[in-house]
């Protein structure tokens, strides 16, 4: 079984949660405050995180901060609704996914899965993905690293991901649709805005080309593609 | 007119009407004398000269004459001197204008004695009989410069000087009272568009100085109120966003509590636990959308002034759009988008675009076109969203950006609508400072977004 930490103050909630996962076949454990949180996180328990962004003692960014110090452990935020700061905040420090407060535990629910999944084929030696070594970019998804000229790109296991795909499809217009599909693992919904934050993300960490040109160019209202020089 | 104008030139004109009544009334009551002393003069001079002119001829003779006639002709005021002897022949001078002396010399024959004639010319004349010791008798004409009484101003340089330092003392004294009136209003009146721009630490007392008069109560006053109005308005937006914050912990806990008795309920008991989750998505989507609001009213939202495609964004957004629409068989397409960028922040543009058009496909009719069109000229971008949703009524149309406004009551409601969609919209576009407006058109409604685009160089 999968086990989860959630970090959030609302005890309540906690127990709600809790009670809906375990139904749902996971382990939950439960942290109050931010500080405890870290501790829980950092114990190497855990297969996943929950990250509330208003915790006391040590907000939801301060502890992924610090966790991401040393730890690639998978983590989702849970982000205020329609707080757009917060969401792209906690994806540029190295959150796996978010989800905006309230929400719906179905999609709590898929959503862990698909980071699980995620992650899981990365540690899985022979998982789907081979090694791929294109326009200077290593990646390996055995040890879950990309590495652009010698260095290693430090990804979340969603930008990874995308960036396997990419890759993999180097040179080919890879549709947003099957973008979600391949790399989020849910339909593309209109207006969800997460595939282009964690691509834009993706683009940060990349940087463009010697040239100046971009790596990952935008087809509008199609999808993306890995350009080939 | 600026009051400033105003003032400055009352004033001016006020100082001016003062001295041309002080020069008429010099002028009228004090020549009258000054002419009467004129008159006396010009007759002694008249028969000094007629004296003068008999002594030297009988002495000295008539070539000695002729010398003093040009002698005299030569004196200042003297324009011109003539001698006619008693047949009217010249004896000395010019006859061009002779003709011009025949009153005062019929006048000087009858009387016998020196005569003036101030009213024929506007140049005196005067004549005299010139009586000889031979017994000859001749006749000397005077025609002097034009007589007036010295100007105070335009008779020399002296007069010059006085005008310009009374003008530029008058000038000078009415600019700075005029400032003096003016210049707190104006500071006043840049307060009262700050504050009502929505700037509401805009203070004013400090900086229309130290006067003590009731300018400076006034902008007292109006820091009363500039507080006042603050401090409503800023708990009003804390209270708004409180709520909405400690509404979604309970929010939080009744999805979840949903979703277990979901999991452990039967299937009878399933549509209404579905409903519940609608009423709850939509309670959700009213907070965040409320939460939104406050934050782009409170100002709190800086717009970051990043390039925006904005013809990119707008076929970004119609997309997402088309695809919500097609779900409920209604239809969204891009007419037209011009090529343009503009300064602002991608986030706030993309809602304010998104909630006009699921608006618009809200109430447009099934099956129908949602049209969207970009436009940009002369540094400026229009949007035009047109839906034919029949429209709002005409005097409606001003209330469509106030947040919960609903027309006909049920109207938003049946469409489900959270009725802050518009209103949101709006306040992210003034963010930018652009401008939204609706109108009715083509049977219906028409939201007009206008932008100032960023100049291409400067990308």
């Amino acid at each position: 079984m999968d086990k989860i930490l959630i970090v959030d103050d609302d005890e309540e909630l906690c127990e709600l949660v809790s009670e809906y996962l375990t139904v749902e076949g996971f382990d939950v454990k439960c942290a109050n405050d931010g500080e405890e949180g870290l501790n829980q996180a950092l114990s190497d328990e855990y297969d996943l995180a929950i990250l509330d962004v208003m915790l006391p003692r040590m907000n939801g960014f301060d502890v992924l901060r610090k966790l991401r110090e040393t730890s690639k452990l998978p983590v989702l935020m849970l982000t205020a609704r329609g707080d757009d700061m917060e969401r792209i905040v906690g994806l540029e420090i190295g959150a796996d996914d978010y989800l905006p407060k309230p929400f719906n535990p179905r999609e709590l629910a898929a959503r862990l899965r698909a980071i699980l999944r995620r992650a899981t084929t990365r540690n899985d030696e022979n998982g789907s993905g081979e090694k791929l070594d294109v326009d200077g970019i290593q990646i390996s998804p055995a040890s879950r690293a990309a590495v652009l000229d010698g260095i290693d790109l430090n990804l979340t296991s969603v930008e990874f991901e995308l960036l396997r795909v990419l890759l993999s499809e180097a040179g080919k217009v890879v549709k947003k649709e099957d973008l979600s599909q391949r790399v989020l693992e849910r339909d593309l919904s209109p207006y969800d805005r997460s595939l282009d934050m964690h691509i834009s993300n993706l683009r940060k960490k990349l940087g463009a080309r010697g040239n100046g040109t971009e790596r990952i160019k935008t087809i509008r209202s199609v999808g993306y593609i890995y350009t080939l020089v | 007119m600026k009051l400033f104008l105003k003032i400055f030139l009352w004033f001016l004109a006020a100082i001016a009407l003062m001295v041309g009544v002080v020069m008429f009334i010099t002028k009228t009551f004090q020549t009258e004398p000054t002419f009467g002393r004129w008159q006396r003069g010009a007759r002694a001079q008249l028969s000094v000269y007629s004296a003068t002119a008999s002594q030297i001829y009988d002495q000295e003779g008539e070539a000695a004459l002729r010398q003093f006639m040009s002698r005299l002709k030569d004196a200042e005021t003297l324009l011109e001197v003539d001698l006619l002897d008693r047949d009217g022949r010249l004896f000395y001078g010019d006859a061009t204008n002779i003709r011009e002396f025949d009153t005062v010399i019929a006048r000087t024959l009858a009387s016998g004695t020196a005569e003036l004639d101030v009213t024929t010319k506007d140049t005196p004349l005067g004549a005299t009989s010139v009586k000889f010791a031979d017994g000859q008798s001749y006749l000397l004409l005077i025609r002097w410069e034009p007589s007036r009484a010295p100007s105070l101003f335009f008779d020399s340089w002296l007069g010059y000087l006085r005008l310009a330092g009374l003008l530029v003392t008058v000038i000078v004294v009415c600019y700075a009272l005029a400032l003096y009136l003016t210049s707190p209003i104006r500071k006043l009146r840049e307060a009262t568009q700050k504050l009502a721009e929505g700037d509401l630490e805009t203070r004013v007392a400090p900086r229309v100085g130290r006067r003590r008069d009731e300018l400076a109560d006034l902008a007292l006053d109006f820091d009363i109120m500039a507080e006042r109005i603050g401090s409503l308005i800023t708990s009003q937006q804390r209270l708004a966003r409180d709520i909405s914050h400690e509404l979604r912990s309970p929010l939080a806990r009744l999805n979840v509590a949903l979703e277990i008795a979901k999991q452990k309920a039967g299937g009878e008991s399933e549509p209404l636990l579905e409903r519940i989750e609608t009423e709850s998505n939509r309670l959700n989507d009213m907070i965040s959308r409320l939460l939104t609001l406050s934050r782009l009213e409170s100002g709190a939202v800086d717009v970051d002034r990043v390039r925006v495609d904005l013809a990119e964004l707008v076929r970004d957004v119609a997309a997402d759009a088309e695809f919500e629409a097609q779900a409920k068989g209604k239809f969204v397409q891009v007419l037209s988008a011009d090529a343009c960028n503009v300064e602002g922040s991608e986030d706030l543009l993309r809602s304010a675009i998104e909630n006009v058009l699921r608006n618009a496909i809200r109430y447009t009719p099934d099956r129908s076109v949602v049209e969207v069109s970009l436009a940009a000229n002369n540094g400026k971008a229009v949007l035009k969203v047109v839906d034919k949703g029949g429209g709002v009524p005409e005097d409606e149309l001003p209330n469509l950006f106030r947040p919960f406004y609903r027309i006909g009551e049920s109207r938003e409601r049946r469409t489900g609508g959270s009725g802050l969609g518009l209103a949101i919209a709006e306040r992210a576009i003034k963010a930018h400072k652009g401008t939204i407006t609706a109108r009715n058109a083509n049977g219906g409604l028409t939201i007009e977004i206008g932008l100032n685009t960023a100049s291409r160089a400067s990308g």
